[in-house]
């Protein structure tokens, strides 16, 4: 039953829409137009004198609406910005994405901008034409707003400001405190009527200077026309409601510049930043309806979307190939690896992840090319059709970010996977996307955390972990051949497997056999290689392996000292961790593993003249080891070099030691061999 | 410093008549796999089945061009020709954009559906404002090898540009079949060259009703591969370059079979617009005033540029080749660089100095223009000041884009290559500055101190001039832990902690500019003992890597086009318990392919001195000369590795 008020509110034609907040309102941080001078002044800004601009002040405001027969949300945003150095320049010229979608769109309106210059001591100011704004037309949905100020020099303050009115409800507008560049205040407030629920989540590494809320009443007028409806004609009317309202404000001080470290997932998940997800409604004398709010409902959402849920019926277009393969393969593991290549072979993923099918599962298999959700919903489905228990794994990849369980919203995911319970009581993660992985390897990117396994029984859809099955893997097995000379040829043996393997057949792939042998002996010196061979090229579920052969050229003449650094050209080059500090943790996705073995077979009549000491070490709390060991035999001297990472996620408080052990590791690594003429 | 995107984006692609395509009449199998010789598949990513360009010139205002290209695609790398990108702008249109792919047997698997084609806006990511947008679609498949046919047609109001036929233009793709045939109206003439076509390829010339026809085929062409010191693979296979005689821009009618009329038509084009306000004018002239130098006022002026401009990029329409007036520049206090160059001008103008624009085909990584053609192939604008008070000739280049461009420097963006100057008269072509290796010069000296555990710490003063100093020019403005992190990737050592980072630009008057960069860092474990020894590498940083033999027969001619000077020396001051054990000998090549030399000197306070240096020359070397090249190379990477053994004298 719906209340006459909503009613009114849906249906209302001809509204006005002032929006008074009753609330005593906090003073605004900043006003566009009345710029501090002393922000013209160069002393105010020694502290910052490393970055290329700083931000002032960003101050955001957002507020509903109601107008043209909906609520809409209105965020006003100033920004101001000191231009500090020519490499600055480039935030003085903004953009602002617009979304637009089935006839509605945001808009913006009252845009202004301003650069202050000081000009022999006086405060000069120049307006920003319209000549200097232009609209792009970025993607089918987003229309992008640019503008750029005039005038811009080293000491300029440049602001702007502009209104952002938007019909889409559900995606109000967000707030990062956090850019790349300092930030000396960023502030949000947003007044949330009692209609909108919102979840809020707050995310980062910086702390909150403000964080206030207080309760208010706001007021909106409104106005509708006279309509017929079930027959009857109601007239037209106004009304005045007068809801309470939510007033939050948020800020942030001195916020430092955000930088992207080696090993992460994505600087979106460590920028201070608040989310707003719409999570329910409640009209006046309605019962609160859920847009979103709790996993379950999402999940059965997802279950029953067209394009998802939809797409795991039986696909009668396969059913031909899939009765030859179920007639082929009886276990069910086999199964499995045959219609994971079934379909791998059918569609080609076209680079984009996505939760939901593009169209339809089957017209990416006409297309012979899709999505990662038109590829693996397929593959479900395709599972299914054989009669295993197959079921969606929904996630977010690391480019996605992070996946919050505590706050249920279907806009964190955005990729799903197969999940395949077998009989024996043991499961695998199934995905079709990637050419050159093994059946049963997670993609890189989807090794971010958790996902939401959905089942069809109510109530049992549950988090898993997204574990690698699989690590980065990498052995060596080196035979050396040392002569008179000091020359050395070598046989070698080198398997890469698991992340590793797969990064290598992608290389391999684009590469080619010979320039991947080229590249690799272009990163040792005086190598020349004859001979080589690759094997277990196709054979994704077994390490890629490359047999070679090289040489490399000792002195003119035989000498009586031989100095060798046999694991030089296998071991690690170059520290990855040389920065010596680290504000994120280092997250690698998988652990690690590295042996090396090496025989060296000496010229006749040389011998060890000292074998270098064994070592090992750990990491703390068993984060990891390294072992090196030395054999001296008859002729012959063996080296086993390991060091295996246990963990795919370091804290950054571990990041030291894990500088440390890299450094204690090539140190060793780079021990010489004596070798000696005998009498 | 940037360019001007339009002219980029004018000008490639063309081909056929407006025939309907032959998928019309029904799938009949074409492209089998089976059909393509195995010589053109040896060493291939993709094959072009049949490439047919042509060019209508139907006015001197309009041309329409149309390609239709079938290519297999052997693997996943050959899968970049499986997608299509037209490009199209507010002077471009696009009339049709068809496609299909076949499968191996040459059964069509499906067409092109609108749909299926996706509208993208080619914004550069430094425009403010471009017209540039493409039409994308993709055909890929999961399996191959498969046969994509791609056909469109694009209608063109800026006949500045007629294609230039390159139907190989890129490595590991073989070409079974490719044509090009120009339509010329009655009365107008087409200009071409042609340049690498196989023996026996000769341009046909037809007469159809009042139009002439020209046409071009070439056949089965085998992949080429691309060879380490060589001119790009483009530089060397099968091309024909077209251009107009006469034309027609907006309007904007010009002759076009000499430089001097392209010079002419774009000066006309610009002409009139370098009119400054009265108070900008009368600024210029206070700021030079007193100042009897022409050098010294010229580098008022561009000092004042680059203080109150930016680069802004707004490339629409007509834009792309008109410049915004002197007055916008002035009032805004930014312009692109035609805008910015022709400001420039004008301020010079107004401080009594003549210059001229300059066109110039900018990058770092671009060939010269082909200047036995004139035709427009160029991208950027830059500001020519001949000296008229010098007692020789003499020219200060102006890049007038950058804030921190060094004053008079082009760099490896523009330098080392021709521009044509802009003149009401009609200018020619002018060699810019030429950067050799006297010019190119990376200096280091290096003191290590060793301790008697093998851990080291070091001072590392560098000095990088010339188009060494380009790719470091702008670590200075960079926040410390930026330049820190870009240090440390260039460091050829294994591990280490950068201690302190400093930095120091040449002065103004600097012929070429250069940076010093001063290091301090400490090296764990550089040199542990390995019993009574220690080992270490005197050349710590400079070790050049031997090339990669060649396997088989070597193709192209030597193109060492980066001349340079490397200057190393490393003075090891050692403990008091570590003596050398044997120093090695010292090093000295000299050859037409560079100079080298490398020598280690004990100094009297027990410290040794390592000096290296390296001399490479800009030049050219026929193919036979590879190997001697080679050889050179090889010995001066053994040189570069040369093992210093100290002993532990308390042992």
């Amino acid at each position: 039953m719906i209340s006459p008020l909503l009613r009114r509110l849906l249906l209302a034609g001809v509204c006005t829409g002032a929006s008074v907040s009753l609330a005593q309102a906090q003073a605004d941080p900043i006003k566009f137009g009345k710029i501090d001078e002393a922000d013209l002044t160069p002393k105010n800004f020694a502290a910052d004198s490393a970055a290329a601009a700083v931000v002032l002040a960003d101050f955001g405001r957002s507020r509903f609406e109601y107008n043209d027969g909906d609520f809409k949300v209105v965020f006003e945003r100033v920004t101001r910005i000191k231009i500090l150095k020519k490499a600055g320049y480039d935030y003085a010229t903004v953009e602002v994405p617009l979304y637009h979608r089935a006839g509605s769109e945001e808009k913006i309106s009252s845009l202004k901008g301003m650069t202050y210059n000081l000009v022999n001591g006086q405060v000069v100011k120049e307006k920003l034409n319209s000549d200097a704004m232009f609209r792009e037309e970025t993607t089918p949905n987003i229309t992008t707003r640019k503008f750029t100020l005039p005038n811009v020099r080293v000491g300029s303050v440049v602001e702007y400001t502009y209104v952002v009115t938007s019909p889409f409800t559900f995606n109000f507008q967000d707030w990062t405190f956090q850019r790349d560049i300092p930030v000396r205040w960023s502030e949000y407030r947003a007044a949330i009527p009692e209609y909108f629920d919102y979840k809020m989540l707050m995310q980062g590494y910086e702390p909150l200077e403000v964080q206030e809320r207080n309760e208010g009443v706001t007021q909106y007028n409104i106005t509708w026309s006279s309509s017929m409806e079930y027959g009857r004609r109601s007239s037209g009317g106004a009304q005045v409601v007068t809801p309470r309202v939510t007033n939050h404000r948020w800020a942030m001080k001195n916020v430092p510049a955000l930088r992207a470290e080696p090993y992460m997932t994505t600087t979106a998940d460590y920028e201070a930043k608040i989310d707003f997800e719409l999570a329910g409604i409640k009209w006046p004398d309605e019962p609160y309806t859920a847009v979103a709010n709790s996993w379950e409902k999402i999940d059965r959402e997802l279950l029953n979307s067209d394009n998802f849920g939809g797409q795991l019926s039986r696909p009668a277009f396969l059913k031909e190939q899939m009765t030859a393969l179920l007639a082929q393969h009886t276990e069910p593991a086999a199964r499995v690896a045959a219609i994971h290549d079934l379909v791998r072979r059918s569609v080609k993923h076209n680079g984009s992840n996505s939760l939901y099918a593009s169209g339809s599962v089957r017209r990416a298999y006409d297309q012979k090319t899709g999505s990662a959700a038109d590829v693996n919903l397929l593959l479900i489905a395709a599972l299914r059709e054989a009669g295993l228990q197959a079921n969606p794994v929904v996630l977010s990849t690391r480019n996605h970010g992070r996946l919050e369980t505590n706050v249920p919203l279907v806009s964190r995911f955005n990729y799903v996977l197969a999940h395949v319970a077998l009989p024996d009581g043991k499961s695998m993660l199934v995905d079709a996307t990637e050419e050159l992985a093994p059946c049963g390897m997670l993609p890189p990117r989807c090794l971010n955390g958790v996902g939401r396994l959905l089942l069809p029984q109510e109530g049992a859809s549950h988090w898993i972990e997204l574990k690698p099955a699989d690590r980065l893997l990498s052995y060596q097995q080196i035979n050396l051949t040392v002569d008179e000379k000091g020359g050395v040829s070598g046989k070698v043996h080198q398997e890469h497997a698991g992340y590793l393997g797969l990064a290598q057949r992608e290389k391999l792939r684009k590469l080619g056999e010979k320039k991947y042998v080229e590249e690799m002996a272009a990163g040792h010196e005086g190598w020349n290689i004859p001979k080589y061979a690759f094997k277990e090229q196709t054979a994704l579920h077994r390490p890629l392996t490359l047999e070679f052969e090289f040489a490399s050229a000792g002195g003119e003449a035989p000498v009586g000292t031989i100095y060798l650094s046999p694991l030089r050209d296998f071991g690690t080059e170059k520290n990855p961790f040389l920065h010596e500090d680290r504000r994120f943790p280092v997250d690698f996705g998988a652990s690690l593993d590295e042996t090396l073995l090496v025989n060296v077979t000496l010229p006749a009549g040389y011998e060890l003249e000292e074998t270098p000491k064994a070592m090992a070490m750990e990491l703390p709390e068993g984060g990891g080891r390294f072992t090196y060991a030395v054999q001296p035999g008859a002729g012959t001297v063996q080296i086993m070099s390991r060091m295996s990472l246990a963990r795919p996620v370091y804290s950054a408080e571990e990041y030291a030691y894990l500088r440390e052990f890299f450094a204690r590791m090539m140190a060793k690594q780079s021990e010489r061999l004596v070798l000696k003429k005998k009498g | 410093m940037r360019t001007f995107l339009s002219l980029l984006l004018a000008g490639t692609g063309c081909l056929l008549l407006p025939t309907a395509p032959a998928w019309a009449y029904g799938p009949a199998p074409k492209y089998a796999v089976a059909d393509l010789p195995a010589p053109l598949r040896e060493n291939a990513h993709a094959v072009i089945r049949r490439q047919e360009e042509a060019l209508l010139v139907k006015s001197v205002g309009r041309t329409v061009e149309t390609t239709r290209r079938a290519v297999t695609i052997l693997d996943e790398v050959g899968a970049r020709w499986a997608s299509e990108l037209v490009y199209y702008s507010s002077l471009n249109t696009i009339s049709y954009f068809r496609g299909a792919v076949y499968d191996a047997a040459g059964r069509q698997l499906r067409q092109l559906r609108s749909q299926d084609i996706h509208d993208i806006s080619l914004s550069d990511g430094f425009s403010l404002a471009t017209d540039a947008r493409g039409r994308v679609a993709d055909l890929s498949q999961p399996t191959y090898p498969y046969t994509v046919e791609f056909e469109y047609e694009v209608v063109s109001d800026n006949p500045l540009f007629y294609s230039t036929w390159r139907p190989q233009p890129v490595e590991q793709l073989a070409v079974e079949q490719a044509s090009f045939k120009v339509t010329m109206p009655a009365g107008m003439a087409l200009r071409y060259q042609e340049q690498h076509l196989p023996a026996g390829t000769a341009q046909a010339k037809r007469t159809q009703g009042s139009q002439e026809v020209y046409e071009w085929q070439v056949h089965d062409l085998a992949a080429r591969e691309e060879e380490a010191d060589a001119p790009p693979v483009a530089e060397l296979t099968p091309t024909v370059f077209t251009a107009p005689a006469e034309f027609e821009v907006q309007g904007h009618a010009g002759h076009l079979s000499s430089w001097a009329d392209l010079s002419r038509w774009t000066y006309d084009l610009n002409a009139g617009r370098d009119e400054l306000p009265p108070a900008i004018k009368a600024g210029i002239a206070a700021l030079v005033q007193g100042e009897t130098d022409e050098r010294a006022k010229i580098r008022k002026v561009y000092h004042f540029l680059q203080a109150n401009t930016r680069y802004i990029s707004v490339q629409l329409g007509l834009g792309g080749w008109q410049t915004f007036p002197a007055s916008s520049v002035a009032a805004n206090g930014y312009g692109d660089c035609k805008a910015l160059t022709n400001y420039c001008k004008a301020l010079l103008g107004a401080a009594g100095i003549k210059a001229h624009a300059a066109l110039v085909k900018a990058g770092s990584d671009e060939q010269d223009v082909l200047t036995s053609f004139p035709s427009s192939q160029f991208n950027h604008v830059v500001l020519c000041v001949p000296l008229a008070q010098s007692a020789r000739p003499d020219t200060v280049w102006l890049e007038c884009t950058s804030q921190t461009n060094p004053f008079g420097y082009m760099g490896g963006f523009t330098g080392n290559r021709h521009a044509l100057l802009l003149l009401p008269e009609g200018g020619k072509l002018i060699p810019t500055p030429r950067y050799g290796a006297a010019e190119n010069r990376r200096e280091r000296l290096a003191n290590v101190f060793l301790d008697v555990n093998g851990d080291a710490t070091a001072t590392l003063r560098t000095l990088r001039t010339g188009l060494e100093y380009d790719g470091v020019s702008g670590l200075p403005g960079l926040e410390l832990a930026e330049q820190k992190k870009r240090i440390s990737n260039r460091l050829a050592l294994p591990n280490f902690t950068l201690n302190k980072v400093a930095f120091k630009h040449s002065g103004p008057e600097a012929a070429v500019p250069s940076l010093t960069e001063n290091l301090a860092l400490t090296m764990p474990a550089l040199a542990p003992p390995s019993g009574k020894r220690v080992f270490i590498t005197p050349n710590l940083l400079s070790r050049m890597a031997p090339p990669q033999a060649t396997v088989g027969e070597r193709q192209t001619d030597l193109w060492l086009d980066h001349a340079f000077t490397q200057q190393d020396t490393v003075v090891l001051h050692l403990p008091a318990s570590l003596r050398p054990e044997q120093l090695p000998a010292p090093v000295q090549l000299t050859t037409p392919f560079g100079t080298y030399s490398s020598q280690l000197l004990t100094l009297p306070d027990g410290s040794i001195r390592y000096v290296r240096r390296l001399v490479m020359p800009r030049t050219r070397f026929a193919r036979t000369d590879y190997p001697a090249y080679l050889e050179f190379r090889r010995k001066v990477s053994a040189a570069d590795k040369a093992q210093l053994v100290l002993l532990k004298t308390d042992a």
